[in-house]
């Protein structure tokens, strides 16, 4: 038993020194499924995952914006990203979950349809937004490479962004 | 340095408590020059300015300080009275002493404002016997005296460092002397220097001044020209002169401590959480009550709700009591602002104050200031006639604004009131019309309170003329909004040629509040409850339809209506019973009658923010969270009454059975139809008696899973099975549910049952069900009921 504890720890220690070298070089995200794509924020953005809970609609919103929801205390707007991104509505499965993503003081919770993984990904495998995504205004900050697919990275701060 | 930085913010902060007092006293001294007490009172604040600053180095304030204080020190001492003229100098330094102290506390140093002509007047008070072109010497030779001097203070304070307590004791005294001696000296010179520019004249007061006997000599200073305010008669006085000593005495023995406002905020933010916890709790203890019915611990359990919810209730009044302010806070100022508008304006008018203790929010106190400046410049300026027009009257000379705060019930009153000339409505009318702010056709719909409601139009103005103080037709609009967005409302009465009273009506605080909760279709909302003047119950035909509107009859006044769910965009799936009740807003002096569904109850709710990505939705003012953890919206009345005037109205039309959408059905799968029944095996032999048709089915395991599958709209079924024994919501329930939703008022719903009881039957029937088939039944037969509800074609077969 304490071996296998040791082993773990000695396993640990290593990836964290791993880790630790290219500590700099490194960006941690949380990857997941919007329909069709996988995209993915940096993990320090986000202040938790949820399950799928009510939330109460709000009038005079685009249809993206679900309305709001209660969390512990706080009332926090919740926004589809699904509709966001101009697909079908669908229903809330077992995989849905809220992303609740922070930026400053700004708080919302993202419907989105499943989570993939946690990310580890060297800065030199992300790529910029392709160029036909035009200037300052896109909610891409770029495009992480690995070995099989491609997942988007979106701004944070755009997808807080009040936008209406 | 930290230390220095110390000691200046308690200046500071001690420095603006005494100036804010210095206004009051001073307009009351001009009134009651005699007032030995009262002088004493603003010699020390004067002092105690000068010596702070003078420590601190600030030369420019000590040397506007000092002069203000021989001017204080000869008044006190009999050797000058106290005239209008005096005052409006004296008046003058002090603003310049605030902005001084306000510079310092922006910038740390007092440089930047210049003050000699101001201390050439003083200088001129004090030391000339009024005549005009005396001063311009004087003031270069103060400021000479008052240099080194302060650069001596700066050698003593080395000194002290290194020295024992008794050393230290005795070089105080010795300083003290020396300064005093300066101080002597300093006073000789000036005199001196005064003397020389007059070129003798018979000075009576030219004696050094400090510790000469109070004996009031006859005084040099001009004889002023009758001045409006000051001569007012000395009766009025008697009362805020009273009043005076006894506030200034208790506030010696009181123990205060200061506290950061951020602690009370956060204490209160805490105590928030607190009282929606409660609610929570008192929630659940109702549940638990219900399902426990007659057991004992439910005593115990309720003792200890109840007292919790006591506790908290006693705690929030507490913590809201620590953030409450006295109003005399602001009522300070008015006795100063009346004074300068009524010499300006060249009215007389008293001002008479009342109820300044009276307590409310500090944030509350910190909005209202602005609104009441307005409100009381206009009552000078349009309510208040000229001295001449008074007296033609028949009405007293001076013209009297009272200005009193009072508790009523859950609200602070803040009721101005003049005698002026009051408020003509015909003229309102006309001015109005005249401006386009109403059609003729309201003008003559309008009742007198809507007429005076009319001033707080934005654009409206009454004056004649564009005056310096009012006239420009902004302001009272401004008064309108900034009490509003204290969720007060303004109440105004007036009579002709009698005078104006207007009332504010404020909640005592911002973040609790009384809310009454109403339902909309499955949502509910928050309304204020201060906005609230009561509630009906109405029938549809009440309502009729005038130019588009929806109105009602409320005993004899016509109230036009607005649907909640047409402002709100609620969707309208449950059906619209046959009565809605009417929830009648009141703000100032219109009102709004509000078609709700429900009404759910009142509560406390702690108003929330939606933050800055939700905030600005027109009507709605912020969101509380309930017992039940749900957010609900918390309704905006100001901005609902103007929404409600865009909305039109849908409100009980029925919005038409479009959504039975009878889709074409080309194959037999085509069909839908949901099995509901909470046995495995009983859902299985459903399905095997329908599965040869062809159709599609779907089950569900009871009543609440299938109004779920219902309810996510994913399939369009045409006709239901339904179970009538079935765990958390049995078949009659699920009926009665599925029936209040429009779109499914034609789903065929079909009972499945093995009760066979009449008594059942007829409940079926009642709760919606078309068709009772009872267990156990032939496959071909349930296959053929199912075919005929859906009309089943037959070349599917």
């Amino acid at each position: 038993m304490s071996d296998k504890l040791k082993q773990i720890i000695n396993k640990q220690g290593d990836q964290q020194n791993s880790g630790h070298d290219q500590l700099d070089d490194i960006v941690q995200l949380v990857g997941f499924v919007i329909g069709e794509e996988e995209y993915a924020i940096p993990i320090l953005a986000i202040q938790e995952i949820i399950k799928p809970f009510t939330w109460t609609r709000v009038p005079q919103v685009p249809s993206y914006v679900l309305g709001v929801f209660n969390l512990r205390g706080a009332v926090i707007p919740l926004i589809d990203l699904r509709a966001k991104f101009g697909l079908k509505t669908k229903n809330q499965s077992d995989e849905t979950r809220f992303i609740v993503m922070r930026h400053g003081d700004d708080v919302a919770g993202f419907v989105i349809d499943r989570l993939t993984m946690a990310i580890r990904l060297k800065k030199t495998d992300i790529g910029p937004a392709p160029d036909t995504v035009n200037g300052d205004d896109t909610i891409i900050d770029g495009v992480g490479k690995q070995e099989d697919k491609i997942i988007t990275i979106l701004k944070v701060n755009k997808l807080l962004e009040r936008d209406f | 340095m930290d230390e220095f930085q110390e000691i200046l913010q308690d200046f500071l902060v001690e420095s603006f408590e005494l100036v804010e007092k210095l206004d009051e006293d001073l307009v009351e001294l001009e009134n009651n020059p005699e007032d030995l007490e009262l002088l004493n009172g603003i010699f020390r604040v004067a002092h105690t300015v000068k010596g702070a600053s003078s420590f601190l180095n600030f030369d420019v304030l000590t040397h506007l300080t000092h002069h203000m204080e021989d001017v204080l020190n000869k008044a006190r001492h009999g050797e000058l009275i106290i005239t209008p003229d005096v005052m409006d100098v004296v008046l003058e330094s002090i603003d310049l002493m605030k902005a001084l102290l306000e510079t310092i506390r922006d910038t740390s140093t007092d440089a930047g404002i210049d003050v000699s002509a101001c201390v050439v007047k003083l200088d001129k008070i004090t030391g000339g016997n009024g005549e005009v072109d005396t001063p311009i010497a004087v003031a270069p030779v103060v400021e000479e005296i008052s240099e080194p001097e302060v650069v001596e203070e700066n050698e003593d304070e080395i000194d002290y460092d290194n020295m024992s307590p008794d050393d230290l004791e005795a070089e105080i005294e010795k300083l003290l002397q020396e300064r005093q001696a300066e101080d002597k000296a300093k006073r000789e010179a000036k005199i001196a220097a005064g003397e020389d520019v007059l070129a003798a004249p018979p000075e009576p007061d030219a004696e050094p001044a400090p510790k000469a006997e109070p004996e009031p000599t006859p005084p040099p200073t001009p004889k002023p020209a009758p001045a409006p305010v000051a001569t007012a008669p000395a009766a009025k006085k008697e009362d805020p002169k009273a009043a005076a000593p006894t506030k200034r005495a208790p506030a010696a023995v009181e123990q205060t401590i200061r506290v950061d406002v951020k602690r009370l905020d956060h204490l209160m933010n805490l105590i928030g959480e607190l009282v929606l916890a409660k609610n929570r709790l008192i929630k659940i203890n109702d549940d638990v009550e219900e399902r426990y019915e007659g057991e004992e611990f439910l005593e115990e359990l309720n003792q200890v709700v109840s007292i919790v919810s006591l506790v908290t209730t006693d705690l929030q009044i507490a913590v809201m009591k620590t953030r409450m302010l006295p109003i005399g806070k602001v009522f300070n100022k008015f006795p100063r602002m009346i004074r300068d508008l009524s010499r300006e304006l060249n009215k007389k008018i008293d001002l008479e104050l009342g109820g300044e203790d009276t307590e409310l929010d500090k944030s509350i106190v910190e909005e209202i200031g602005d609104p009441l400046v307005h409100i009381i410049r206009n009552s000078c300026d349009h309510g208040v006639e000229m001295p001449e027009e008074r007296l033609a009257k028949g009405k007293n000379e001076t013209g009297t604004i009272g200005l009193k705060a009072y508790n009523e019930g859950n609200q602070i009153v803040i009721q101005i009131d003049d005698d002026g000339k009051g408020l003509d409505v015909n003229m309102l009318k006309n001015k109005s019309l005249e401006k386009g702010i109403i059609t003729e056709k309201e003008a003559d719909n309008m009742s007198e309170k809507e007429a005076f409601g009319l001033i707080f139009k934005p654009g409206f103005s009454t004056a004649a003329a564009v005056t310096n103080v009012s006239g420009r037709g902004v302001g009272m609009d401004v008064v309108k909004t900034n009490i509003e967005k204290l969720n007060g409302i303004i109440d105004i009465d007036s009579e002709l040629g009698v005078g104006t009273s207007m009332k504010l009506k404020i909640p005592l605080t911002l973040a609790i509040i009384q809310a009454l909760l109403v339902g909309v279709q499955e949502e509910h909302y928050a309304i204020p409850l201060a906005s609230v003047l009561e509630t009906v119950r109405i029938s549809k035909d009440e309502i009729y339809t005038v130019e588009g509107r929806s109105v009602m009859r409320l005993r004899d006044e016509v109230l036009s209506l607005v649907h909640i769910g047409d402002i709100f965009e609620v969707e309208r799936i449950l059906d619209v019973s046959e009565h809605a009740y009417v929830v009648v807003l009141g703000l100032g002096t219109s009102k709004l009658g509000l078609i709700v569904d429900t009404l759910v109850g009142q509560e406390e709710i702690v108003i929330k923010s939606l933050g800055d990505y939700l905030k600005g939705i027109e009507g709605v003012a912020g969101a509380t969270i309930r017992g039940d953890g749900g957010v609900t919206l918390i309704v905006d009345v100001v901005a609902l009454m103007s929404m409600a005037r865009n909305v039109k109205s849908t409100a009980l039309s029925n919005v038409g059975s479009e959504s039975t959408v009878s889709m074409e059905k080309n194959k037999a799968s085509d069909y839908k139809v949901m099995i509901v029944d909470d046995s495995k095996t009983d859902r299985t032999i459903m399905r095997k008696a329908l599965e040869p048709m062809g159709i599609t089915l779907v089950e569900a395991s009871d009543g609440q899973e299938a109004l779920n599958v219902l309810k996510s709209g994913e399939h369009n079924f045409d006709a239901m099975l339904v179970d009538i024994e079935m765990p958390r919501m049995d078949g009659y329930t699920l009926a009665t549910e599925i029936k209040k939703y429009n779109k499914y008022k034609n789903l065929p719903l079909i009972a499945v049952t093995s009760r066979t009881g009449k008594s059942d039957r007829m409940r079926g029937v009642e709760s919606g069900m078309v068709e009772y088939i009872t267990k156990p039944y032939s496959a071909d037969y349930l296959s053929s009921v199912v075919q005929r509800n859906v009309n089943f074609k037959a070349e599917f077969l």
